[in-house]
Formats: structure tokens, C-alpha cells, sequence
């Protein structure tokens, strides 16, 4: 390709117009054109005004895509110009053309609706489009295509008519030519907006005077077009419009420009986005509306009409429909994460929002929702305003007061020296206020006057959601799409995530609600008012862990016992099932909730360790492994609780007042734990996973050992994860590792039985085909079976009419 | 020795439930009573002696029915006494019971302790940890560090005032400590 740095060159001045008619032909030169019908085709191709474009848009249009213009112009001038309608030429490059005897090359030619591969091609481009690198580049190539399908169309026009269809055909395309000239006009005005802004933005105005169209398609291209163009070309800043008296004001012409650009700009803004306001609830564009919104939101959300965005945006966040909600929320979130790009007050603006949303719905709403909050972030140090401002203060005066003594400790000093140090501060505080007023940081009161705001929206909203899980269903109300309590997992996150930023004020009422989530599975069979909110275990473990949570982080809460939430966590272990709920969730509550603390009540801990040691004997290694490492823990803080390890039932004195373990007490502090024994440190030692046996072998010898060294797994959320792994590909180990009297004492050793003696790996594929074998074995009995006592059956019948024959011909004989 | 009226039993439950709460039902109904030859565990049950009120196993009851009435000192355990207007309150010996159905309770601070056993109500630096949920007048019981029960009394602020206070205020009223053992010997 030479054509590669070619200068634009003006095309001569065409040749004067003769119609077509008047033109006369003779045979050489017909047999010439079809010789040489490659070069011909040229010729009749040229369309006066569709060139007059093409070199006009050549003139705008920058050296790589002037390079693409060329090449494919030139591919696309040695196609056949022959085609029927309807059908799409192949490339050649494709499929190689045939050559008949009498010269003439045809092309091959495949039978396709244009209209559906166009759309088609178009609306699978166009998602594509959506997320443009350089929007020139998109229109580009969509110039490109728009180019090469209008050849073909122009091709198309220019046959030779032979059927009447072809003038169904011509109306079609005349309308799809109008399509294709939109279209085309689309991404002119697209280029020669981006290539300078400032003299061209009246163009905004006609390309949305053109996607006012009726066609679908055009439409949507229009809305992509413009959003492409808006986000390159809104300023960083808010416009702001001239006042009257500014107007009135003789001003430059540079300034004069700039106003009208901008107030171009910003009408032309309004109505595009009240247009995509409009468009987002007839449901042919609500995805594209959708879309454009949002990426407006996360692109420029410094600019006048994020109001109506945010509005937007948010309204939709909790739509049914998974592609339109997923974009919602991430738009919010990329708006919580880039603070900087806004300030703090579309933050504010959102988190409003979004609460009103959840009043609105009275908290049925799906639980994406919440879930940007937990995106948000605070400062540090947002709960203790006043300190920070002391700390200035006296910062600030011991710095003075050093001055001061230090100009007292001197000897009396010149009266110059003297004014020169005042000077010197004087001129310093100066500087640091002209630095304040011109640097774009942010007013750190202005920044903690909005957190705060945004931090009560968000617990405002927290708190409504669990007073509605709280209050007791009234018959009237609906369950929404979502379940009953869909908001209640994410808040509850939410809450935990923001502890430590809660007032102290809201703690009672908060810890008051927590209690009755938490309690509430358990007290239906004795409270008349019946709250008949059911919650899931997953759901109280969270409320537990929340509280706890709570009270840890907030400081001056430290040594504040919580009694109702153990009493929970005892019951909730019983009730867990290892598919229904979380293990995980589990394994956290009993890391915060045991392990962390400080301090126990003897009975209680000792009530736990007895029921975790049973709760380890029911279930997979990975909840028995989290169990006992908790169990270690407990013993190993609470020294008193080790009688536990000791074979006297009654406790002896260490039992306290209740002399009889009772196990189905619901209180901890109630059960006697400290009486019991645990009996089954010695099952589990027999355990047929090797840490989990290890481990149980450890306990139980704790009290003989003065050397308490600490085991791998530090928490018991580490030790569920690694065997939760570790269980789906579990292989039961080989009898080289135990001694062989245990082995054969475990008869309850799961199926892999004749595999014990061989090699430590396992070969799945012969486990396989065993089992496949013995399964087939199977199949075949009972098809067996089934055949025989058909076949009896048959044979059974073949019997009766036999006899009834005989009978029949004993009848006819005697007769 | 007799049963309670019914005023009276009214009175001594109304101030039990202050300490124990709903876990009343374990002291009065649930209880069982290992003691005597019988081999049913029996119930415990309240009788009243010379204005005070004793805990004690039916079992007992019927045996001490053969000690002439002035002559029966004591039976059981003492939880509390009548004053001669009617009123009744718990003394230190109901201790035992009151720690093992507490609902309430404070842990104290090995400094404090002794303060506590000479008789004086306790202040918030005293306090090591503090059960939640606590309402003023609530009846509270306090423990040591190593879980000890050393004495009880009324809750002076709930739990939720408690983190507002300054250190120096009184978190518990002084109702009974075990030191009363050695002070007031002769009163018991």
C-alpha cells in the first residue's frame, strides 16, 4: 500500500454531466468493459454527492483513519458490481470467484436479509461501542462500515431494474439510505465536535435534533454518539451561567466565546439528559438509558444536572433485572470510591437518596442495594470532632508560648529584632492563608460536616431496616419479591463494618434490637405477642457478631459483659446444620465471641466447652476442628475450668451450686457444665481425620503437659476454611501412618475399603470404573428379573389360552 | 416453724425476682433436693421460723416437725428475715442461691474487693466488668475476679448510664457481703 503518507490531494473537477442514456455504447467497447470488468467497475460506481462527501470527510478526518479510508475504498472498488437483491456479496478473500468460458467472473453471493444483518451487526457492535477508548476511533470504524455498506447500497441502486420487486426494494432502501445518511451524519458531527470543541458546539444541538428519530436504532446510536462526545468534552468544572448583571457587562470577545459555548453546552446537556430520563422507562431503551446514566454519573459527577442523574441512577438500583441493577450499583459505588473527582456532597446526595429509597419501599428492596454502603469510607477520627480542633488550639499556643519564651529567656533584645520576629509570624500566617485559599484541598470542617451527614443517612437507614425486622408481621403486609428480611444481611454487615463510629446514645436502642433478632427463633413458644419474624440461624449468628462487634470498638465499652447474646450463641450451636448454614459465620462467632474475650464466667465457659466437645462429635472435621480449637482456647484461659479434663462426675468443689450437669438447659450459666466430664475428648480421638484425632489427643492431656505450646491453627475460622478445603478432595490415609490396631478397630471407615492397603493416592479412575461395573452388575439383575417375570407372565396367559382351546374344542365336540 | 401466708410468700418472691428473675422457677419449682433417704429427689419449699425464712428440702422439713417449736433453732438456709412493719429482706446467707440464678452481676476489681467486704457501696473505678442490660434498682449480685460471689445489692444507674459516669460515682448499693460473717456474727 503506497498510499500510506499521502497528502490530501483535491480531486480535479469532474467531467461534465451526461446522462446515462445519451451515452452510446458500442461492442468493442462493451467487450472491453467486460474484459477488463474490474477496472469498468469503477467507473459506474462513482456517485457524484457521495464522493463530494467522501472527500470532504477525508479533509477532517486525521492520518490513521485517512489510511483506513484509502485501503478500504480501494478493496472495496474490485468487487463485482452485479448482485442481486438481497444478497450480500462474499469477499473475495473468502471465497475465490469463478471464471466461466465466456470470461465473465462471478462472485459467489449469499442469501441474507440485509435489514437483520445490518441490525444485528450494529446492535452487536454497539455494547462494544458503548465503553469507547477514544471515541474517535469508534466513529471511525463506524464510519468505515457505514461507508462500505453504503458502496454496496449505491451499488444496488444503480442495477439495471429487471423485476417489479425492485421497486419494493428501492422504497426499503431509499429508507435505509436515510438510515445510513443518519447514521453517517452521526459520526461527522461526532468527529468535528471532538476535533475542536469551542467553534463547532452548535452540532450538539443537531446531532439531538437528530436522534429525535423514530427508528429505533437510530436512536440508540444517537444517545451513544452524544454520550461519547459529552464525556469528552465537559470541562472539569461546574458551569456556572452569567448573571444579569453579568451579561450586561461589555466583555471580550475570548470571554464572550467561552460563555456561548458554555451556555451551548449546558443547554444541550439539559435535554440530553432529560431525554435520557424519559428514555429510561420506555423499556425498548431502558438498558441503553440506563447505561449512558450511569457512566455519566461515574465520569463526571463534579457537573450541573447530577441531581437528576443521581435521581436516576438510584431509582433503578434495585430493578429486577440483574444487567440494569448490577450497572446501578456499580456506578454508585465508583462514586463512593472517587471522592476526590467530587467532594463529599454527592455522597451525601446519594446516601440520602438511597434511604429514601428504602422508606419508600418500607425495606424490600434487594439486598445490591446496601451493599454500596459498605463501599464508603470515613475518616478516622470523625467520632471525636472536638479533640482534634483542641489539639490545633493548643499546638497552636504552645507554639506562641514558646515563642513567647523564648524571647523572654534572651536578653533583652533591640526593639528591631522584636518587630522583625513579629513580623516574620505575621507574614508566615499570611502565607499559609493564601496557600489555604488557593489549594484545592478541602476544608477539613466543610469534609467533616458532610461525613457526618452521610454517616447519620446510612444509620438512619440501618436502624429503619432493623426496626422493621423487629416489629411483628401484620397480616396486611405483602413479602416482596425479596423474602421477608432481604436488607437485613447487608445491613447488618453495614453496622458491623461502622462500629466504631456509632454514638454512644444509639448503642442502647441498638444493642436492645440486636437482642431481640437474635432471641427471637427461640421464643415462640412462650411469648403471646407473637413477633413471627423466623430468622435463619445464619441471621442471628450475624446479630451475635454484630454485637459483639459494637461493644468491642467502641472504647469506653470494654468491660461490658453480654449475657443475652451467650445465651444465644448456646442455642444457636445446637440448631446449626452444616448445609443449611454458614459455617464460616460459625467459626467467626465463635472466634469473637470466645476467643477474644478477656474474661469468662466460669460456668459459662465451661458450659460452652462441653457443648462444642458434643456439637465436634456430629459433624464434618472442618466444624469439629473449629470447635475443638476453641475448646483448647477456653481451657487454656479459664485454668479452673480444667476439672472438665478430670474423671470426677459432681465436680467436687469446683462445681459451684449446681451439682448435676443438665444438658438441655437453655442458659449457660444454669447447666452445671462445671459437674460434667468430657467423655468425648476420648471419641474424638478415635477420629478418622488425623489433625481432628491429634487435636482431641492434645486436650485431653493438657493438664499433664506445663509446656502449652500453641498448634498451627491460630483461630477457628482458619481451621474451618483449610478443612472445608481439605474436605472435598479428602482421601483417607494409608495404613502406613496409624498403627494398624486403631485401623482395624475403625470398622466404620468410609467406602474406599479395599483400597486401605494399597498406594497413598487413590486412583479415582479405577474407583470409577469398579463402581461403574458394580453399578451395571446391578442394572443388568434387575433387568434380569424383569425380563423373567415378563417372560412368566406371557407364558402364564400362553397357558390360559390354551386351555380355554381345548376346552373350546371339547365344547364344539361334545356339541 | 410454718409455711408462708400468702402475703408473705408474695413478699419473698417479689424480692428474689429482683435478683434472679425469671429463673425464679429454678429456686422454687425445679429444684431437687438430693438429700434424705428417699430415693425421689425431693422439692425445696419456704417456711417461715421466729420472722425468719429458710430454704429448705421437704425431706428436712418433715424431720424437723419433731423438734419441739421453741426449741428449733434453725433449719435449712436462711435467705432472709421479716421486720416487725412487715418488710422483708434478704440477708447474706441467701447468697449461694442468689449467685447461681443471678441475672445481674458485677465483676469487681481485686483493689475494690475489700472495700466491698468492709461494707461500703460500690463505685465505678471499683468495677472490672458489668453484666448489659442493667435497669436502676435492678437487684445485683457481685462476684470477684475469680468468680467468687462476695456479696449483692441494688443497682444504682443502668448500664447504659454506667458508661456516661464519672469514676467516682456509685454504681451498686450495699445490701449484703460475706463480710458480714465476721462483723455482724452476732446478728446473723
Amino acid at each position: 500500500m503506497g498510499k500510506k503518507k499521502q497528502k490530501i490531494i483535491l480531486p480535479p473537477d469532474l467531467p461534465p454531466e451526461v446522462p446515462d442514456e445519451e451515452v452510446e455504447v458500442s461492442d468493442e467497447d462493451l467487450d472491453f468493459v467486460d474484459q477488463h470488468s474490474d477496472y469498468a467497475n469503477f467507473m459506474s460506481k462513482i456517485d457524484t454527492p457521495s464522493l463530494t462527501k467522501h472527500v470532504s470527510r477525508v479533509a477532517d478526518a486525521n492520518e490513521g483513519a485517512l489510511e483506513l479510508l484509502y485501503e478500504k475504498k480501494l478493496r472495496k472498488k474490485f468487487e463485482n458490481k452485479e448482485k442481486e437483491e438481497n444478497t450480500l456479496e462474499v469477499d473475495p478473500i473468502d471465497a475465490l470467484p469463478l471464471k466461466t468460458a465466456d470470461g465473465q467472473l462471478y462472485y459467489r453471493r449469499v442469501k441474507e436479509p440485509k435489514e437483520a444483518a445490518e441490525e444485528s451487526g450494529e446492535s452487536i457492535k454497539d455494547p462494544a461501542l458503548v465503553k469507547p477508548t477514544k471515541a474517535e476511533k469508534r466513529l471511525k470504524t463506524k464510519k468505515l462500515r457505514k461507508e462500505a455498506k453504503k458502496q454496496a447500497k449505491e451499488e444496488e441502486v444503480q442495477q439495471t431494474p429487471q423485476e417489479e420487486v425492485l421497486d419494493e426494494v428501492k422504497k426499503d432502501l431509499t429508507a435505509e439510505e436515510a438510515n445510513e445518511k443518519k447514521k453517517y451524519k452521526f459520526a461527522e458531527l461526532g468527529t468535528t465536535l471532538l476535533a475542536d470543541p469551542e467553534s463547532n458546539i452548535r452540532l450538539l444541538k443537531e446531532m439531538l435534533e437528530l436522534s429525535k428519530d423514530g427508528d429505533s436504532t437510530i436512536v440508540i446510536l444517537g444517545l451513544k454518539s452524544l454520550l461519547a462526545v459529552f464525556k469528552d468534552i465537559i470541562p472539569g468544572y461546574r458551569i456556572r451561567l452569567p448573571t444579569e448583571k453579568e451579561q450586561e457587562m461589555k466583555v471580550s470577545k475570548d470571554v464572550k466565546k467561552m460563555r456561548f459555548y458554555e451556555s451551548t453546552l449546558l443547554s444541550a446537556y439539559k435535554a440530553y439528559v432529560q431525554k435520557l430520563v424519559a428514555l429510561q422507562q420506555q423499556t425498548a431503551y431502558q438498558l441503553v438509558a440506563t447505561r449512558c446514566l450511569c457512566t455519566l454519573v461515574a465520569a463526571v459527577p463534579h457537573f450541573n444536572y447530577r441531581e437528576s442523574l443521581l435521581a436516576a441512577v438510584v431509582k433503578d438500583i434495585s430493578s429486577q433485572d440483574d444487567v440494569i441493577r448490577k450497572l446501578c450499583c456499580s456506578a454508585v459505588k465508583s462514586l463512593f470510591t472517587n471522592e476526590g473527582k467530587h467532594g463529599g456532597e454527592v455522597t451525601v446526595e446519594a446516601v440520602r437518596r438511597i434511604a429514601e429509597l428504602v422508606k419508600s419501599h418500607n425495606c424490600q428492596l434487594h439486598p445490591d442495594s446496601l451493599e454500596v454502603f459498605l463501599s464508603l469510607s470515613f475518616d478516622e477520627d470523625l467520632g471525636k470532632p472536638e479533640r482534634s480542633d483542641m489539639d490545633k488550639k493548643a499546638k497552636y499556643k504552645n507554639f506562641k508560648k514558646r515563642k513567647g519564651s523564648d524571647e523572654s529567656n534572651q536578653k533583652p533584645e533591640n526593639d528591631r529584632k522584636k518587630s522583625r520576629k513579629e513580623m516574620m509570624s505575621k507574614t508566615r500566617e499570611e502565607v499559609n492563608a493564601d496557600y489555604k485559599a488557593v489549594s484545592s484541598d478541602q476544608d477539613p470542617q466543610e469534609r467533616r460536616k458532610m461525613q457526618s451527614q452521610t454517616l447519620s443517612a446510612v444509620f438512619q437507614t440501618f436502624f429503619r431496616v432493623l426496626k422493621h425486622t423487629v416489629q411483628p408481621k401484620s397480616e396486611g403486609s405483602v413479602n416482596g419479591a425479596f423474602g421477608s428480611h432481604p436488607l437485613l444481611d447487608p445491613c447488618l454487615n453495614g453496622i458491623g463494618k461502622f462500629a466504631h463510629l456509632i454514638d454512644l446514645d444509639f448503642m442502647a436502642d441498638l444493642m436492645q434490637c440486636l437482642r431481640k433478632l437474635a432471641g427471637n427463633g427461640n421464643k415462640s413458644a412462650d411469648s403471646s405477642e407473637n413477633s413471627s419474624c423466623q430468622l435463619t440461624v445464619s441471621e442471628r449468628l450475624r446479630c451475635c457478631i454484630v454485637a459483639f462487634k459494637v461493644m468491642r470498638n467502641n472504647l469506653d465499652a470494654l468491660n461490658v459483659d453480654l449475657q443475652e447474646f451467650f445465651i444465644q450463641l448456646y442455642n444457636l450451636i445446637l440448631e446449626y446444620q452444616p448445609g443449611r448454614d454458614d459455617g464460616d459465620l460459625l467459626a467467626e462467632a465463635l472466634k469473637i465471641m470466645l476467643c477474644d474475650e478477656r474474661q469468662h464466667d466460669m460456668q459459662r465457659a465451661a458450659a460452652f466447652i462441653k457443648r462444642l466437645a458434643t456439637f465436634a462429635l456430629c459433624f464434618r472435621p472442618a466444624e469439629s476442628m473449629a470447635a475443638l480449637v476453641t475448646v483448647k482456647h477456653l481451657l487454656q484461659k479459664n485454668a479452673k475450668c480444667r476439672n472438665l479434663l478430670e474423671n470426677d462426675a459432681g465436680g467436687g468443689s469446683v462445681a459451684g451450686a449446681i451439682a448435676k450437669f443438665q444438658p438441655q438447659v437453655l442458659d449457660p450459666n444454669l447447666c452445671g457444665a462445671l459437674a460434667s466430664v468430657l467423655w468425648e475428648l476420648n471419641l474424638l480421638m478415635k477420629h478418622y481425620h488425623p489433625s481432628v484425632s491429634s487435636i482431641a489427643a492434645t486436650i485431653s492431656t493438657m493438664n499433664a503437659n506445663t509446656n502449652q505450646v500453641f498448634r498451627v491453627h491460630a483461630s477457628p475460622q482458619q481451621a474451618y476454611t483449610e478443612l472445608l478445603k481439605e474436605n472435598e478432595s479428602f482421601a483417607t490415609p494409608s495404613a502406613i501412618k496409624r498403627t494398624n490396631n486403631k485401623r482395624k478397630v475403625s470398622d466404620s471407615v468410609p467406602v474406599q475399603g479395599p483400597d486401605l492397603n494399597s498406594s497413598d493416592e487413590i486412583d479415582e479412575n479405577a474407583i470409577r470404573s469398579k463402581l461403574s461395573q458394580h453399578f451395571s452388575l446391578l442394572h443388568d439383575i434387575q433387568e434380569n428379573e424383569r425380563l423373567r417375570s415378563e417372560m412368566d407372565h406371557t407364558r402364564q396367559s400362553l397357558n390360559l389360552y390354551e386351555t380355554y382351546k381345548m376346552q373350546k374344542k371339547r365344547k364344539a365336540r361334545s356339541n | 416453724m410454718r409455711p408462708l401466708d400468702e402475703n408473705e410468700t408474695v413478699a419473698v418472691f417479689n424480692k428474689l425476682h429482683k435478683f434472679v428473675g425469671n429463673n425464679l422457677k429454678n429456686i422454687v419449682l425445679e429444684s431437687q433436693a438430693h438429700e434424705g433417704p428417699e430415693t425421689n429427689p425431693g422439692r425445696y419449699c419456704f417456711r417461715m421460723q421466729k420472722n425468719r425464712v429458710y430454704y429448705v428440702s421437704e425431706s428436712l422439713v418433715k424431720r424437723a416437725t419433731n423438734v419441739k417449736r421453741d426449741k428449733l433453732v434453725s433449719l435449712g438456709t436462711q435467705i432472709g428475715k421479716f421486720t416487725k412493719s412487715g418488710k422483708f429482706h434478704l440477708t447474706v446467707q441467701c447468697l449461694n442461691l442468689l449467685a447461681a440464678n443471678a441475672k445481674h452481676k458485677v465483676w469487681l476489681k481485686p483493689t475494690s474487693e475489700t472495700k466491698f467486704l468492709y461494707g461500703h457501696s460500690l463505685k465505678k473505678d471499683g468495677v472490672g466488668r458489668i453484666t448489659e442490660g442493667i435497669q436502676v434498682n435492678n437487684g445485683v449480685v457481685v462476684f470477684s475476679m475469680s468468680d467468687v460471689p462476695l456479696g449483692f445489692g441494688d443497682a444504682a444507674k443502668s448500664t447504659v448510664d454506667y458508661r456516661k459516669m464519672d469514676p467516682n460515682g456509685i454504681v451498686v448499693h450495699h445490701h449484703a457481703d460475706i463480710g458480714e460473717y465476721l462483723r455482724m456474727e452476732d446478728d446473723l
